[in-house]
């Protein structure tokens, strides 16, 4: 099975979509070493805390994942490739900023939430395998979990507008 | 059942994508689109399952041709503008890797514009992508080739009075077998194309648009998105007219592939001359060389 230009949600196996898991959580994961790189580059440490973070949370989603992969199939090869399989949970790359705050951070983390809370709706509606069916209405139902978390940290922030600081960088002036 | 360590089952299973990735890490703006173009390229290697070894990636000198660095294939930061030169000389003498080179705008249509054409005409069977922002970022954000008419830049305080080029519409001009456009935002779509690119049998032309969040704005992501769009599926890849339109459309940039045309690569026409030589036998080199004498 290739997962290279759709997913074909109805032909999954347990297998498949517990591999499927592991790479969602695994390019999220990715993806937030990325960001931490990035700003820890720039000096931009609140922000880096967080996704740093992130990075722990996505890794040990799924490291349980793997756990459960493992003790059901072991070591069968995978027929799932990640090879084009990007930004389910991930955030994109441009939602990144040189001077991003805390508050930004959590923006996105929570704006992936939803993104991979839809992923896991959309996708039950076509899985037809009931295990299937099972686990992804489990993931979906963590990514509601998921973006409670953020938006409790979201909440602890001290209320009142934040200064805009997106694409602040040095910009020409005519006068 | 036995219960296998998470992490060596995490590896067997890992990200095919990471086999290319070196362990430099990328030192662009957050933000910025080659995060997107280097993602998107080690997804379309995977998917084509090329090994690291067997790749060469020869770029100019620019923030987008600091990409070879962060990959673990072959490669070579090469001279401004002078990507093409460098790689057509690789593939003609090593026809069995695969060549991808890279540019910025400035690199690939003011200082390497030359070279553009020459690679389009031998039809050198190697793919260029070409991470076009709109400005010469590296250097703090002075007008490009490709800067829109009016953009206030570090060298344009007024704005910019000349009229952008059409990368596009040159490819087309040029006689390249394959010209593409894709957009920085979209990963998996980026990723399809060079996929096409790489395994197409000459040479193919992506022009990315890619932004440059420190000297164009986040904004720049905003314009592009409201302005691309797919190319429409009925189009026939084979129409040059028909390219062309798409290529020069004032209100919309079309995304996928605008033209593929099959012809000789220069490998081949090559390979056939030798054929041909080696048909006629062993020449008389001193005979040829007595008709210039005097």
């Amino acid at each position: 099975m290739s997962t290279s230009h759709t997913i074909d949600f109805a032909a999954l196996t347990l297998q498949d979509a517990l591999d499927l898991g592991i790479l969602i959580e695994e390019d999220a994961r990715e993806r937030y070493g990325e960001f931490v790189d990035q700003l820890e580059a720039h000096y931009t440490e609140e922000a880096a805390a967080f996704f740093r973070n992130m990075v722990r949370n996505e890794g040990k989603h799924r490291d349980w994942l793997t756990k459960r992969r493992t003790s059901l199939f072991g070591a069968a090869p995978s027929r799932v490739d990640a090879s084009m399989l990007v930004e389910i949970e991930a955030p994109e790359f441009s939602e990144a900023d040189i001077f991003m705050t805390l508050r930004q951070a959590l923006d996105v983390a929570l704006k992936a939430e939803v993104r991979a809370y839809r992923f896991f709706a959309d996708a039950l509606k076509h899985v037809r395998d009931p295990q299937v069916r099972e686990l992804f209405t489990e993931l979906r139902d963590e990514e509601v979990e998921h973006q409670q978390m953020v938006q409790r940290e979201i909440d602890k922030l001290p209320p009142g507008p934040e200064p805009d600081t997106r694409g602040q960088a040095d910009e020409p002036v005519g006068h | 059942m036995d219960v296998t360590p998470p992490a060596e089952v995490v590896e067997r299973r890992i990200n095919a994508r990471q086999a290319y990735r070196s362990d430099l890490k990328p030192v662009w703006c957050p933000g910025c689109g080659d995060y997107s173009v280097l993602t998107a390229l080690f997804a379309a290697l995977a998917e084509l399952q090329i090994p690291p070894h067997q790749i060469a990636l020869i770029s100019g000198i620019g923030c987008s041709s600091r990409l070879p660095g962060y990959a673990a294939t072959y490669g070579l930061n090469t001279i401004h503008g002078r990507p093409i030169p460098v790689a057509t000389g690789l593939k003609s003498a090593r026809p069995d890797l695969t060549v991808i080179a890279m540019a910025g705008d400035g690199d690939a249509l003011s200082i390497g514009g030359g070279h553009f054409p020459h690679a389009a005409r031998r039809n050198i069977g190697m793919a260029y992508f070409v991470m076009d922002n709109n400005v010469y970022g590296l250097t703090k954000g002075q007008t490009s080739p490709t800067t829109p008419t009016g953009e206030q830049t570090a060298t344009s305080l007024y704005g910019w009075p000349e009229d952008p080029a059409n990368p596009l519409g040159l490819a087309l001009a040029y006689g390249v077998s394959f010209v593409a456009q894709g957009v920085a935002g979209d990963v998996k779509g980026l990723a399809r194309l060079m996929v096409e690119a790489i395994q197409w049998p000459g040479f193919a032309f992506i022009e990315i648009l890619s932004p440059c969040v420190t000297w164009r704005g986040k904004e720049q992501y905003d314009v592009i998105r409201d302005r691309a769009r797919p190319i429409p599926p009925e189009h026939d890849v084979t129409d040059l007219a028909a390219a062309f339109r798409y290529a020069h459309d004032p209100e919309h940039l079309y995304v996928g592939v605008h033209y593929r045309q099959r012809k000789p690569t220069f490998q081949e026409r090559v390979t056939a001359l030798q054929q041909k030589a080696a048909a006629k036998g062993a020449g008389n080199f001193d005979r040829y060389l007595a008709k210039f004498r005097a």
